[in-house]
């Protein structure tokens, strides 16, 4: 790791795509993370943000300037906090509500079947979310612009997520869950089946974007248990989500376990629906088109020679 | 009736058919002529339906059918890159690959084009021409082709008649136009149909190895 000193500890929110170097950046402590891309050119060309859904962006701001270690935008608020106490609460009232009804029902095999296939689902969920945010729609885009804005910056800055706080991390989808599972747990009891499949599937998404940060890490820096897990494919791996951050950017989109990723890849999904899309509606995908200057990953090294 | 099969490179046990061999199906549904089933790497979908019989068109009560293997093939012109008319017939006396693809400057469309240039020397060794054909204007093409340094023509069927008049099935329910090749002896007859939607380099390989063995 390497530490620089500070020389002008300005505050610059994260995530944003349009990128402007014209900051000089204080110093930073790197970790190595494993989703730079081969060359660290910044004429690299690299074309999409990596998605990973809302949660990179967490405030309306523009800005575009390289992250900054120690970027209060990078921790968590009590308003993030709370979000993901919501999320939490609510994915955890389903879930036991799927377990008293079970057990009131002498059901088991129900709903954990359920639940599996919500943790399936979510991870199918993820990459179809994260190939449409990556490759369609602008900062502009109506309701979904600050998310496709912050998986730009995250294609640009793909380290950055490894330095976010656990809330900060996590608050978007908290906040999305909370909206979606509230009125379930309210509404639906004595289901066992349906509360098994929400609290696993909507519970996945919700951590997907923690696992998605794990997936940048190196293996050094993560506990061991988490370390099995990916390996395991129970969560998705660190080499499978780097694929996705090298070119051609079209592929590896899952961040929840990966399990569909070889199969949506391999059966040319993406590229159909990219087609379809194409032929119907006339829209490009980004991944068609070369890489410019806006989507090149800056490797932590590139950043710190920049300040330099 | 459409149908599709996973990928059986998966090991997943819920995953079914293996794909079919391209160019000469002979386990194809008697109705279907060979060359109106597509594939993908992995899925094979028919692209046919109760509704109508994708080897015929039915075009106001007449029924056109299908150019398929041992047909002459209809002739055409139309414009390629430059702007200028080109008939089918100015080829006559040669092979002559005719492939057609969904569009200029698409992923799938781009690796075959690139793939065909790259072989282009072994098609002309074995005395055979290439033509490109998509309902891209010449505009499109020669932009295409520049980008890419096609050696070969591309022709614009604008409005797709042709492709229509040669049969030439769409993909995905119809949402997709086809991307399939022709080889046309030194007559002017289909001699070799192949059809894969998303594993264009091998239409590359197939109608290569069928002029390198004729």
């Amino acid at each position: 790791m390497a530490i620089l000193p500070r020389h002008n500890p300005t505050f610059r929110p994260l995530h944003h795509a349009r990128l402007s170097h014209h900051n000089s950046l204080p110093a930073r402590i790197y970790c190595s993370t494993t989703t730079t891309p081969a060359k660290p050119s910044r004429d690299q060309i690299i074309k999409r943000p990596t998605i990973v859904p809302a949660a990179l962006v967490q405030t309306a701001a523009t800005v575009s300037t390289r992250p900054v270690l120690n970027d209060p935008s990078l921790q968590s608020t009590w308003s993030h906090r709370v979000w993901v106490a919501s999320g939490c609460t609510t994915v955890l009232i389903s879930l036991s509500k799927s377990l008293t009804t079970a057990v009131d029902s002498h059901i088991w095999i129900e709903p954990i079947l359920a639940g599996f296939i919500g943790y399936v689902l979510a991870d199918l969920g993820s990459g179809i979310y994260h190939w449409g945010i990556d490759n369609y729609g602008d900062s502009e885009t109506p309701f979904f612009g600050k998310q496709i804005e912050a998986f730009q910056g995250h294609h640009k800055w793909p380290w950055t997520i490894t330095r976010r706080q656990f809330a900060n991390n996590l608050h978007a989808l908290a906040r999305a869950v909370t909206f979606t599972v509230l009125p379930l747990d309210l509404i639906c009891n004595d289901n066992a089946v349906l509360h098994g499949f929400v609290g696993v599937c909507l519970g996945c998404i919700m951590f997907s974007q923690q696992f998605h940060a794990w997936a940048h890490c190196t293996k050094s820096k993560l506990p061991a248990a988490v370390v099995a897990l990916q390996d395991a494919g129970i969560l998705v791996s660190r080499s499978q989500h780097a694929a996705h951050h090298r070119s051609p950017y079209n592929n590896n989109y899952c961040i929840v376990s990966g399990v569909w990723n070889e199969i949506l890849d391999n059966s040319k999904f993406f590229e159909a629906m990219e087609m379809i899309l194409f032929f119907k509606l006339g829209v490009r995908p980004r991944s068609w088109t070369e890489p410019n200057s806006d989507w090149t990953e800056e490797t932590e090294s590139a950043s710190l020679i920049s300040e330099l | 009736m459409a149908s599709f099969s996973l990928p059986t490179n998966n090991t997943l046990p819920f995953l079914l058919h293996s794909r079919t061999p391209k160019a000469t199906l002979s386990q194809n549904p008697p109705l279907l002529p060979k060359s109106s089933r597509s594939q993908f790497h992995g899925l094979k979908l028919s692209n046919s339906s109760p509704v109508s019989i994708p080897s015929s068109s039915y075009v106001k009560g007449s029924i056109v059918a299908k150019i398929t293997e041992g047909s002459l093939a209809p002739a055409f012109t139309l414009k390629d890159q430059d702007g200028k008319t080109v008939s089918l017939s100015k080829f006559k006396g040669k092979p002559v690959v005719v492939y057609f693809y969904p569009a200029d400057e698409t992923p799938g469309c781009t690796k075959q084009a690139c793939a065909f240039r790259d072989s282009y020397e072994k098609f002309k060794k074995a005395g055979a021409e290439v033509i490109g054909i998509s309902g891209d204007d010449p505009s499109s093409h020669k932009a295409f082709k520049q980008k890419y340094k096609l050696p070969f023509t591309l022709l614009s069927d604008e409005g797709n008649r042709v492709r229509k008049e040669w049969g030439v099935p769409a993909d995905l329910f119809g949402a997709l136009p086809g991307r399939q090749t022709y080889v046309l002896d030194k007559n002017g007859v289909v001699r070799l149909v192949y059809n894969n939607q998303f594993q264009p380099e091998k239409h590359i390989d197939e109608t290569l190895k069928f002029l390198q063995s004729a």
